[in-house]
């Protein structure tokens, strides 16, 4: 049997919290269990509200704190385990993050492309200058830019899309075989939301590469992914085929979420039948 | 570059307006006290034997002349800033007739050596073992500086400086206590005096140092860890870079902007602190050139005294906002 790129073995993350007399431990994250595939990439949805846990367990999977119970094995190796930095180098190269807020990816204080480049020579293996300046280009190219756009700008210079952009790059020059993307796109302006949740869609097809999508937001995960858990209070409510969970929700959750999408969406369709239909009044429901 | 020329001017002319002002405060604050520098003198002159009423006038016009005194106010007022833009602050009145100018040139290397070292070190010790403690949090060195830093910091300064006195001037007598060399010692530029001139300083820069790396350090060590959530952080980490570059040019660096303006402001009060400091350890910098001068009624030494600080906080303040764009991208030179 050939080994799962990710697999989580019933993982569980408690925080310590309250004050110095009410000690009390808080459940991020209880008992997850889940697995993706090495040889069919696929887009992986987790959806959960704030406080959920999935930011957590994006945390876990990226190897930045280590679950209090359980085990994340990647290739088959406890991503804990990874003690060395050439064992920390060569699961970076596999496995990348992208953040919610990009307006904090770049160091305000460095160029951008200074960024691309340190991160080509540290884990793309480029040797020289115009090796990095090569895996940057490359790399930007995949996202719709270039690195004739960015050369020499600071953060502050670019927009939130470009910025955004350029750090799914960054994220690309190794060729990662796993993408983590943390809410990627919800503090993005509405009209490039879609150009980005399709550029994950079709990185997966161009590039073979896994995607962790996490987000709060039901309507682009349907869009994009094939599998899809739904998570509450730290534990997953509801799994499976992203389709067959949001046509048919089991949950009370899981239904309750679906319904509030689908009664934004009524009442939006309501509101424009009314404001067409020229009643002024109706307007204001 | 063209726009850093046009802010430089700006600023420039900023800090012009800004020494103006404040002199013109200084100097009309010291001419509204009742102290008439030449009545002073003529009293003093006169106090012993007869001097003929000729004779007295004769030195009154002179005085005047001296002084800068005669005349409308408007006049005066001309003549003064005519003199201070040659550097001229006229004759001490308390060392007559010795110029305001040679005793403060005498004064303020002595200040400026001291507070600039010891705030300099202070600034860069602090915001190193603050960086540090805040990133390596479970360091016990570290934890226990913070504790030591911390706990000295609220301590009244001048009660930091007394003990520093009683313990190594008294319980273990192992440094001097006043003065900035040792007596009967010639300045120069040989080994004995310029070790005894860092012996003398010892005392009041450690208690300068003790009591201002707290505040360098609580701050940098509480800039920390925002900086270390932020997402650019998180990248770094997972990219590949080093823990102690990540430290050095992502978590220290971004932390700095904040401190510098904090340092340029200590830097523009250094002139207060030097108050307390050269009395406690009877330096003889500025601050107790100008505590002499205010009890002599000395204006011509206090106007000197206050422009020349006026001038060095302008100036830290200047600096601090011509090398800011080069520290920080975001802030534009306009």
């Amino acid at each position: 049997m050939t080994k799962a790129l990710l697999e989580l073995r019933d993982v569980s993350k408690t925080y310590a919290g309250g004050g110095l007399l009410s000690r009390r431990h808080v459940a991020a994250v209880s008992g997850v269990s889940f697995s993706l595939q090495a040889e069919q990439p696929e887009v992986f949805a987790i959806i959960g509200e704030s406080g959920s846990g999935k930011s957590s367990l994006a945390r876990m999977v990226l190897g930045l704190s280590a679950p209090s119970q359980g085990t994340i094995l990647f290739r088959g190796q406890d991503v804990t385990a990874l003690r060395s930095r050439r064992d920390r180098l060569a699961f970076m190269r596999q496995v990348q993050p992208i953040l919610q807020n990009p307006f904090e990816a770049f160091n305000p204080l460095t160029r951008v492309d200074r960024y691309l480049y340190a991160t080509a020579r540290n884990l793309a293996g480029a040797s020289d200058q115009a090796a990095a300046e090569a895996a940057a280009d490359g790399a930007l190219q995949q996202v719709g830019l270039s690195l004739a756009e960015l050369r020499g700008r600071f953060p502050h210079e670019l927009s939130g899309g470009q910025l955004q952009r350029a750090a799914i790059a960054r994220a690309l020059i190794p060729r990662p075989a796993l993408l983590v993307a943390d809410e990627p796109v919800s503090m993005i302006d509405a009209s490039l939301r879609m150009t980005i949740v399709n550029l994950f869609r079709d990185l997966r097809e161009r590039l073979r590469v896994s995607i962790i999508y996490i987000t709060h937001d039901l309507a682009t995960a349907y869009t994009i992914s094939d599998r899809i858990v739904i998570m509450r209070h730290g534990e997953i409510v509801e799994s499976g085929n992203a389709r067959e969970v949001l046509a048919h929700p089991q949950h009370p959750y899981s239904i309750q979420l679906k319904e509030s999408v689908l009664s934004i969406e009524g009442a939006w369709n309501k509101e424009t039948a009314l404001v067409s239909s020229g009643n002024r009044e109706g307007s204001r429901l | 570059m063209r726009a850093y020329g046009f802010y430089l001017l700006k600023r420039l002319m900023q800090f012009a307006l800004v020494v103006f002002i404040g002199i013109n405060v200084a100097y009309v604050i010291t001419h509204a006290t009742p102290i008439d520098p030449v009545e002073q003198t003529i009293s003093a002159a006169t106090a012993f034997g007869n001097t003929s009423p000729e004779a007295i006038d004769m030195m009154r016009s002179s005085l005047q002349d001296l002084y800068g005194t005669g005349g409308s106010a408007l006049d005066q007022w001309l003549a003064f800033w005519g003199r201070i833009l040659v550097g001229d602050f006229g004759p001490s009145l308390s060392a007559f007739p010795t110029p305001v100018a040679t005793l403060i040139s005498r004064a303020l290397p002595w200040t400026a050596g001291l507070m600039l070292v010891s705030t300099l070190l202070a600034w860069g010790l602090g915001n190193l073992l603050g960086g540090l403690a805040g990133y390596y949090r479970r360091n016990r060195l570290l934890k226990f500086a913070g504790i030591i830093a911390m706990g000295i910091h609220p301590v009244p300064y001048y009660i930091v400086a007394f003990v520093l006195l009683i313990l190594f001037g008294y319980v273990w007598p192992i440094l001097p206590i006043t003065g900035a060399y040792a007596q009967g010692l010639r300045p120069g530029f040989n080994l004995e005096f310029i070790g005894s001139v860092i012996r003398h300083s010892l005392l009041p820069a450690l208690s300068l140092v003790l009591v201002g790396i707290g505040g360098w350090f609580m701050g940098m060590r509480s800039l920390v860890p925002t900086i270390m959530a932020e997402d650019y952080t998180v990248y770094a980490e997972l990219g590949g870079v080093r823990k102690r570059r990540i430290l050095g040019s992502y978590v220290m660096r971004n932390a700095l902007a904040p401190q510098v303006t904090g340092l340029a402001m200590t830097l523009g009060a250094i002139f207060n602190g030097a108050i307390i400091t050269e009395q406690v350890f009877g330096y003889p910098g500025l601050g107790s050139l100008l505590i002499s001068a205010v009890h002599a009624g000395d204006y011509s030494l206090v106007i000197g005294v206050t422009t020349i600080s006026i001038i060095a906080v302008s100036f830290a303040v200047l600096l601090v906002d011509l090398l800011y764009p080069l520290l920080d991208p975001r802030v534009q030179a306009r």
